[in-house]
């Protein structure tokens, strides 16, 4: 009867090599044992439909897992993709702002350069962190499903991050999150969002800051407040605070609550921004002569403009600096 | 809430499962001839639970298994190993004890319910 035969098939082509030829033959005497003598379809449909969907037989007979990943590496594979999900996402945020906005050559109409900067980062911008994620996911998924397969431990009780099994100790190395100390993810996104808009303006300054004037109908920037010259010299210490900063987001990130550390740190980063900060402005002919004549002009100012500009924004910038240093100790310090 | 009550009583029934088979393999059984005897005590097993049930039996070394082609079909016959028989009587006393246990604690619920 072809009937059987192709069931014992549906069954064994979804076993291992090696327990086929084992299982057919009991499978077919088990179920000639069933049917009586000169048996007919109806009797045969009536037996296998008893035996169930081939699937699930085998599924039965299999040691394999029929699911991708199990109860023992679950917990741990959405916590990675957690952690790892946006920490690639952001990254793929920062590469692509600057492999394009730092390059971006500057177009003589402000409005149709930013649409075209904000088309960039809309259309492009989003399609790299798809893709990354979607890479990022495919890659942890596959690790921990060859991980579900290749573990031959019986044990079903989820892993600790740790790799072994718990314990009550594990609790120690945790800390307890208090709503005053908690680090939001708003906070931490804002942040970045921030890092990667100075990246980006400071890098094209020229191109987006200074006098904006109505020339022939086209709204045109005619005096640029920066000079790009100079800001562009400043890149190896920008980019070393750039670097502080991002690594201090990402401490953030994984400390997920303020502490006293955190706090010095905070003071640490803010310091060394204030002293590139004021290293830049104090520079001679950052701003330019043409900016500081056109404003005092404007507001018909009797004075110079240019050394309480400095001073104000020196002041301004400590101001902030040590509101959000305290600030920072201030989180870190509260009691539980 | 009837397929809830089946899944319960499904999962209920699923640990004594492996108790209820490896009872009658004492004498030398093969597939079919297991159905019969347990339907025999109308113990209701599912035959595609059945089988892949005994080759794990036979990989935990539980169960024996020999093929016997002398008669006109050749036939998988499974029976206990020694080591199948100690489990059994270790398995059979603490059904024994749970059973009771829980007999306990039923009573004590309609006793519960009349207060």
């Amino acid at each position: 009867m072809q009937l059987i035969d192709i069931y014992i098939q549906e069954v064994t082509r979804r076993l291992p090599e090696k327990s086929r030829g084992d299982i057919a033959l009991e499978l077919r005497s088990t179920i000639e044992d069933i049917l009586p003598e000169n048996y007919s379809e109806k009797e045969v449909k009536e037996v296998l439909k008893n035996l169930g969907n081939p699937a699930s037989l085998a599924s039965e007979y299999s040691e394999q897992p029929m699911h991708l990943i199990g109860p023992r590496y679950f917990d741990m594979y959405t916590t990675l993709l957690k952690i790892v999900t946006p920490i690639v996402a952001i990254l793929t945020f920062f590469v692509f702002i600057v492999e394009n906005i730092i390059t971006y050559g500057g177009e003589e109409d402000i409005v149709s350069g930013s649409i075209n900067v904000i088309i960039l980062i809309l259309g492009h911008g989003t399609w790299s962190i798809i893709s990354a994620v979607i890479q990022t996911f495919f890659w942890i998924t596959l690790v921990f499903a060859i991980l579900e397969r290749t573990d031959t431990s019986k044990e079903k009780s989820p892993l600790t991050p740790g790799w072994t099994e718990w314990t009550p100790d594990d609790l120690k190395s945790l800390p307890l999150i208090s709503k005053e100390k908690k680090i939001s993810t708003l906070d931490i996104f804002g942040s970045l969002l921030w890092i990667a808009i100075f990246i980006g303006v400071y890098f094209n300054a020229s191109h987006l800051i200074g006098i904006y004037e109505k020339v022939q109908g086209k709204i045109q920037l005619i005096i640029p407040t920066f000079n790009q010259e100079v800001l562009q010299s400043f890149w190896l210490i920008i980019i070393v605070a750039l670097i502080i900063e991002i690594a201090f987001v990402f401490y953030k990130l994984i400390a997920r609550q303020w502490t006293s550390k955190l706090a010095i740190m905070n003071t640490v980063r803010n310091i060394v921004s204030t002293i590139v900060f004021i290293v830049i402005i104090s520079t001679d002919q950052l701003i330019n002569d043409e900016f500081y004549m056109y404003i005092e002009d404007l507001l018909n100012l009797s004075f110079e403009l240019k050394n309480s500009v400095i001073i104000i924004s020196i002041v301004l910038w400590l101001f902030i600096g040590i509101l959000d240093i305290v600030q920072g100790f201030r989180k870190g310090k509260t009691k539980l | 809430m009837e397929k809830l009550l089946g899944s319960l009583i499904t999962e209920l029934r699923r640990g004594t499962l492996t108790l209820a088979v490896l009872s009658q393999l004492r004498t030398p059984q093969y597939g079919y001839s297991l159905v019969q005897l347990l339907e025999e005590s109308s113990v209701t097993i599912e035959q595609s639970t059945l089988y892949p049930l005994l080759r794990r039996l036979e990989k935990q070394e539980l169960v024996e298994s020999s093929w016997d082609t002398t008669e006109s079909r050749p036939r998988k016959y499974y029976v206990l190993s020694e080591y199948g028989v100690e489990i059994l009587e270790q398995l059979k006393a603490e059904w024994e004890k749970s059973t009771k246990e829980l007999q306990k604690l039923l009573k004590g619920d309609v006793g519960n319910a009349t207060d």
